[in-house]
């Protein structure tokens, strides 16, 4: 009846989200999974539960990095007690690593979403060998997962790039779903996510896969390239397409960027690998900011030697400008940590001017006279200064969350500075306390601290 | 008397003979008698006890009787013995009966029996979970913090809630959450699901309507996600009184459920007093504030030393009030303040600080909106005024319930509004008293609502030809989410293929999320509020003054589009209203009934599907006070169409021959009967007024709905088929100029608010003697003479003796 057709027709929650393709029914060929194996250089897995496509392919590039002892002590903590002796074996053999990227329906997560390709890397013969699984349908799925427990068995030791809050969640979801696949247990699970962004966040502002493989790994010279390389946005649309009949070149496409993902992964290990096996006075063909990064990452392992002269060869070696204030405040950090107080307060001083980080160093310094020098006059002088900076960055600002927070240290500082001339009093006098101010903010030279 | 004597005798004199004082000066002042309009007592009732059955575990029973619980009133026994039994119960208690106990007993000893027993706890509130919280954790404390007791939601830290998903044995969450949060995420929950055995839903009776119609799906998604961990969990259900808490807790578990409505928990002796503020100007109806009223009659109770409740109807009103009373109540120095508000918006702490002030008397008084008409425990008030009628029978006992929980004596006193609903209810009040309290009605079959939910479980699990999802067809309904790209068909399971999540953009509280944002830009542009889409068209519109916190906006701009209005503040002494036409056409007719009687009663009732197309098509300006006319304007907005359902009286030819009026005033006398038919039909449906609409539309040539079809027709009738949101009826009298006109025998049209309709139809069609009954009781009660907002609506917009007409009409419905 035509109110009934009408009454669909006039729902919005069956208004399609995208224009939908003008073809027919999804009817395919017999013939046409062929041609998508044949694109994809596909053969078609058979298990118990179904069969799927598999790809296999090796490449000679990136080639095999023995991972060093300290690479996996600072990626897993393996000189933490709780991990056992097993666990210990198997990251330490590299046979017993997996390499995994996957392609999903999407990047919500919750128990809807779908990884349709599953791909696998691991070293062999000098070289990495490439597995791919992919679903036809999602009836398939419980193959590929089989697959992909199969193979981690064998290598249980899982290396992936933001797996831990991605992939590796989403396919406990798909395992779970399937009610007869048990989750696999991993022995360790290495995520390079997190070591790289320590590490090169900084110079390059994102540490997407893609920026890595180009400014890091120096792809180009690798002879890689990402030839007509599909954008992730489009991945899951795709596959949409394809399910209902559409065309299978981009799927081919999609295949060939898990494999780029997989390769790139791959090589970061071995950089991440070289960075931090190295000797660090043996390295100077490192570039002084990844010396940095280097030394931010060690800082967040609790390795201070090691962060301390990572830091102090970056700055020998040079920083660019923007980056100097904040290794020195890093370094001054340490210095205090170690109970270096004179020399960390001698590297305050040097970044007292910059814009960023002077105030904090003048906090510091208020905080360094006050308690360890007792000279509550400088101190007094610093939590001027940092009055006087911030004053001056609330008022050329128009950002009512920074004005905010201008204002709560400020708050802050008056409150150092109301104790500290009380103190001041207590001690009689506070005569000469605002001479050497004028001093800093003219520029003159300062002197520096000395016992 | 001195005003120290008076302390005393407040001190000496039992809450009894204060409360009869406070009664007794209202009696005084009510010269004329209509003031007072009803004046009830309720006998005090003596409990009814019962032991704890012998299967409950010692522990539990133990630490029940450290918290002074040793026996038990018969109808928790009763509860707790039909859970025992494995059977799904809704149980039917006012309020402070010890329902709480009634689900957390069968809950707690499953759990000591065994330590893997979970349990999901429903509230439709974040605050009420929180307080059901505070019970549990002290019961907890008594057994040694044996269990996971927590509340998941929106507040709930990212970094708890890993340990809540494996350690709680008992999960306290809301219907938004379940649906955004732990459904679509079950696998993050195989613990719960798994061993998921009891399904609490407390004050069942809140989900009616949409949101009841949403949560019927919610819940067909949580079973079938529990029939996916192998587990049928049982349902215990609370309602507080309403006619058929049996027929919706069955509709919205679709399953058998047992109704236990008995009650031995002890009552104190109540009196129940009507207060209708004395008419200021008869003629125009015009009746002295009730806001100040219930100030007034608060304030009175207080001065008597009574600890008072007083409801508003909404945050605004509950603040003016607050104002009022602070004013006549100044807080003495150093003391803490006697009187506080209580609403939504006030933080987590402030209002525990308020509950328990009010639970040891150091606060006198509290104003609330229907916050705390729900299950929060603060102790025993003496009074409750309630400024307004509530708008159902069930909440204004739930509110009254609020007073004499233990106390020996309370009042409740309910002060009425000159709205038509408060004006029957007040001259009514065996209608009130003598009636069970209003049907809650869900659909949850309504499409959009269901294809809604349906998207959300595929995205849980596909869908599998083994599935249940109440009764409807799925494979059609599948095969139609397929087509437009949302599923695939695999084998034989239907597959989510989309990337968006579709839980976040279904809101649990309305049908669509299509809202328009308001935005003032009088300063740096804020956003001040949101407003959904068919209100939009009518408050949002370019010039309209929008009132929002009592501050007057001028709409600079409506970005149709994007969905936002644009708005700055204004001062003006006018406010807008937007003439709006409706067009109604029958698109099926489901049942039709012709009353067998004389001719000149002739009508015809019916109910079934239609097509409402309404657009604002201009709007007026209306001075303050005098409700001048003081200009207009047109607008071009675009048409709004929506596919619901609708009930509607058919007036026949002969009925309308038999009328002694001209055509105009029949005319007018018909608008004026709608406007009272759907005052009363919010009353009978427990719905807000909101949610029905009204029109007048001629009827079909035949009453095949084909018919409608048929261009010529509808456009030789469009003009009548017209009705503005305040009537105006000059036009209708050139339309009706001729003699074609003057008989077309129109339909006045109840249609449900929301596209699909929601469930509103078919009652209404069943309840039609009733409705024209009560409708007729309230326009012949109204002292009024030829109109006014309580009956008819306003006598200005109306042409003279529709009033009377509307009668004529309603007299020969009920022939």
């Amino acid at each position: 009846m035509a109110a009934v057709a009408d009454k669909f027709a006039r729902l919005a929650a069956l208004k399609p989200a995208q224009p939908m393709p003008a073809r027919p029914a999804a009817i395919r060929t017999p013939g046409e999974d062929d041609t998508l194996g044949r694109l994809l250089g596909a053969g078609i897995a058979t298990n118990h539960f179904g069969e799927h496509l598999a790809i296999r392919n090796w490449f000679s590039t990136p080639e095999f990095a023995e991972p060093a002892c300290t690479t996996l002590e600072l990626l897993s903590r393996t000189r933490d007690e709780s991990v056992s002796c097993k666990t210990r074996a198997e990251l330490e053999d590299p046979e017993k690593w997996l390499f995994l990227d996957t392609e999903t329906t999407g990047l919500a997560g919750g128990t809807g979403t779908y990884a349709f390709l599953i791909g696998l890397a691991w070293w062999d013969a000098g070289g990495l060998q490439v597995e791919q699984f992919f679903m036809r349908d999602f009836a398939e799925e419980h193959s590929l997962l089989q697959e992909l427990s199969r193979r981690l068995k064998e290598r249980p030791v899982l290396v992936t790039f933001n797996g831990k809050s991605f992939d590796w969640p989403l396919l406990e979801n798909r395992f779970t779903m399937t009610r007869s696949i048990a989750v696999p247990k991993l022995a360790a699970h290495l995520d390079l996510l997190h070591p790289a962004r320590a590490l090169w966040k900084l110079r390059l502002g994102s540490v997407r896969l893609v920026e890595l493989e180009r400014h890091v790994l120096d792809a180009p010279r690798l002879g890689w390239q990402r030839d007509n390389d599909v954008s992730s946005a489009l991945i899951p649309q795709f596959y949409f397409d394809y399910l209902r009949g559409g065309p299978v070149e981009p799927l081919a496409a999609v295949v060939r960027h898990n494999q780029m993902d997989l390769r790139g992964l791959a090589a970061l290990f071995g950089k991440i690998n070289a960075l931090l096996s190295q000797q660090t006075d043996a390295a100077v063909e490192i570039e002084s900011l990844d010396l940095f990064g280097l030394s931010r990452f060690f800082q967040r392992r609790g390795e201070n030697d090691r962060a301390h002269s990572a830091c102090t060869q970056a700055l020998e070696i040079g920083l660019p400008a923007e980056f100097r204030p904040r290794a020195c405040r890093a370094l001054a950090q340490m210095a205090k940590r170690r109970g270096e107080h004179a020399r960390a307060a001698e590297i305050w001083l040097e970044i007292v001017a910059d814009a960023n980080d002077g105030i904090h160093a003048c906090e510091q310094l208020a905080i360094y006279y006050e308690h360890r020098y007792k000279d509550f006059y400088r101190a007094a002088e610093f939590a001027q200064l940092a009055l006087a900076k911030l004053r001056r960055q609330r008022n050329s600002s128009r950002d009512p969350n920074f004005t905010a927070r201008c204002i709560r240290l400020e708050q802050k500082f008056l409150h150092r500075l109301a104790r500290l001339q009380h103190q001041m009093k207590a001690l009689g006098g506070i005569a000469c306390s605002f001479t050497l101010r004028r001093r800093i903010i003219g520029g003159e030279p300062i002197r520096t601290a000395s016992k | 008397m001195p005003e120290s004597l008076a302390v005393r005798r407040a001190e000496t004199s039992t809450a009894i003979t204060r409360v009869h004082e406070v009664l007794d000066a209202f009696a005084a002042r009510d010269h004329n008698g209509d003031m007072l309009t009803a004046v009830r007592h309720f006998p005090a009732r003596e409990a009814q006890w019962a032991n704890f059955p012998a299967w409950a575990n010692a522990d539990l029973t133990a630490a029940y009787a450290a918290k002074g619980i040793r026996r038990l009133y018969t109808h928790q026994a009763e509860a707790i013995e039909a859970v025992h039994a494995g059977k799904n119960v809704v149980i039917v208690t006012p309020t402070a009966s010890g329902k709480t106990l009634c689900y957390n007993l069968p809950v707690l000893n499953a759990t000591l029996e065994n330590s893997d027993c979970r349990a999901l706890y429903l509230f439709p509130t974040k605050a009420l979970a929180q307080d059901q919280l505070a019970e549990l954790h002290d019961l907890n404390q008594r057994l040694e913090n044996r269990f996971g007791i927590f509340t998941y939601d929106g507040d709930t830290p990212a970094d708890a809630r890993r340990s809540i998903r494996e350690k709680g044995h008992i999960i306290l969450t809301n219907p938004d959450m379940l649906h955004t949060g732990i459904l679509p995420h079950h696998t993050r929950w195989t613990r719960l699901f798994e061993n998921l055995r009891y399904i609490v839903l407390d004050e069942l009776h809140t989900y009616r309507g949409v949101f009841g119609s949403h949560l019927c799906n919610v819940l067909r998604r949580l079973r079938r996600i529990a029939r996916f961990y192998g587990r049928d969990p049982l349902f215990i259900c609370c309602s507080a009184t309403i006619a058929n808490p049996g027929e919706l807790a069955s509709r919205l578990l679709e399953t058998e459920v047992e109704v236990l409505n008995s009650n031995g928990a002890p009552a104190a002796e109540k009196t129940f007093v009507f207060y209708n503020p004395p008419v200021v100007n008869r003629a125009l109806g015009i009746r002295r504030s009730y806001i100040n009223e219930s100030s007034r009659v608060a304030q009175e109770f207080l001065k008597h030393d009574l600890q008072t409740i007083i409801f508003a109807n909404s945050r605004l009103q509950t603040e003016i009030l607050l104002t009022y009373l602070q004013q006549a109540n100044p807080q003495l120095p150093g003391k803490q303040e006697t009187i506080r508000g209580y609403r939504g918006g006030y933080l987590p702490n402030e209002r525990r600080e308020i509950e328990r002030g009010l639970r040891d008397g150091k606060i006198r008084g509290v104003v609330s909106t229907s916050a705390l008409e729900l299950g929060i425990d603060v102790g025993s008030l003496d009074t409750v005024v309630m400024a307004g009628y509530p708008g159902t029978i069930a909440a204004t006992w739930q509110r009254a319930g609020r007073a004499g929980r233990r106390s020996g004596s309370s009042c409740a006193v309910l002060v009425a509004s000159s709205s038509p609903l408060d004006q029957f209810i007040v001259r009514h009040p065996d209608y009130f008293f003598g009636n069970t309290p209003e049907h809650a009605f869900i659909q949850p079959d309504n499409l959009e609502i269901l294809i809604n939910h349906l998207k959300c479980a595929a995205f849980e699990l596909p869908i599998s030809p083994s599935d249940k999802f109440g009764d409807v067809d799925l494979p059609d309904l599948c095969a139609r989410l397929a087509a437009a790209g949302f599923l695939h068909l695999t084998g034989e399971n239907y597959h989510w293929t989309q990337e968006a999540y579709p839980a976040d953009t279904i809101s649990l509280r309305s049908v669509s999320s299509d809202n328009f944002v308001i935005i003032d830009v009088t300063g740096a542009p804020t956003v001040i509020g949101e407003v959904d889409f068919p209100s939009a068209l009518v408050f949002l519109h370019e010039k309209a003054i929008y009132i929002h916190g009592g501050q007057q906006h001028h709409v600079e701009h409506l970005d149709f589009k994007e969905r936002k209005a644009y708005v700055k503040r204004v001062d003006v002494n006018y406010y807008t209203d937007a003439v709006r036409y409706t067009q109604v056409r029958v698109l099926e007719i489901a049942a039709t009934e012709q009353r067998a009687g004389k001719e000149a009663s002739a009508h015809l009732h019916s109910h079934g599907d239609v097509l409402v197309r309404s657009q604002v098509v201009g709007f007026k300006k209306i001075k303050f006070f005098t409700h001048e006319n003081v200009g207009d304007g047109k607008l071009e907005l675009p048409e709004n169409e929506m596919h619901t359902t609708a009930y509607w009286i058919t007036l026949e030819r002969p009925l309308l021959e038999s009328l002694p009026f001209t055509v105009s005033e029949r005319q007018s006398g018909m608008f004026g009967l709608l406007h009272a038919l759907e005052s009363v039909a919010t009353l009978l449906l427990m719905c807000d007024r909101r949610d029905l609409g009204t029109a007048i539309g001629e009827r079909p040539p035949a009453t095949d709905c084909e018919c409608a079809s048929d261009v010529e027709a509808a456009q030789r009738a469009a003009p009548l088929q017209g009705t503005t949101e305040n009537f105006d009826p000059s036009p209708l009298e050139d339309a009706t100029s001729t003699n074609v006109r003057e008989f077309f025998e129109p339909n006045l049209y109840l249609y449900d608010a929301y596209p699909g309709g929601i469930g509103f139809s078919e009652p209404l069609f069943r309840t039609h003697d009733l409705l024209v009954q009560k409708t007729r009781e309230l326009i012949a009660a109204c002292p009024c003479e030829q109109g006014c907002p309580s009956c008819v609506g306003p006598a200005g917009d109306l042409a003279p003796r529709a009033k009377e007409a509307a009668l004529a009409i309603l007299d020969r419905l009920c022939a």
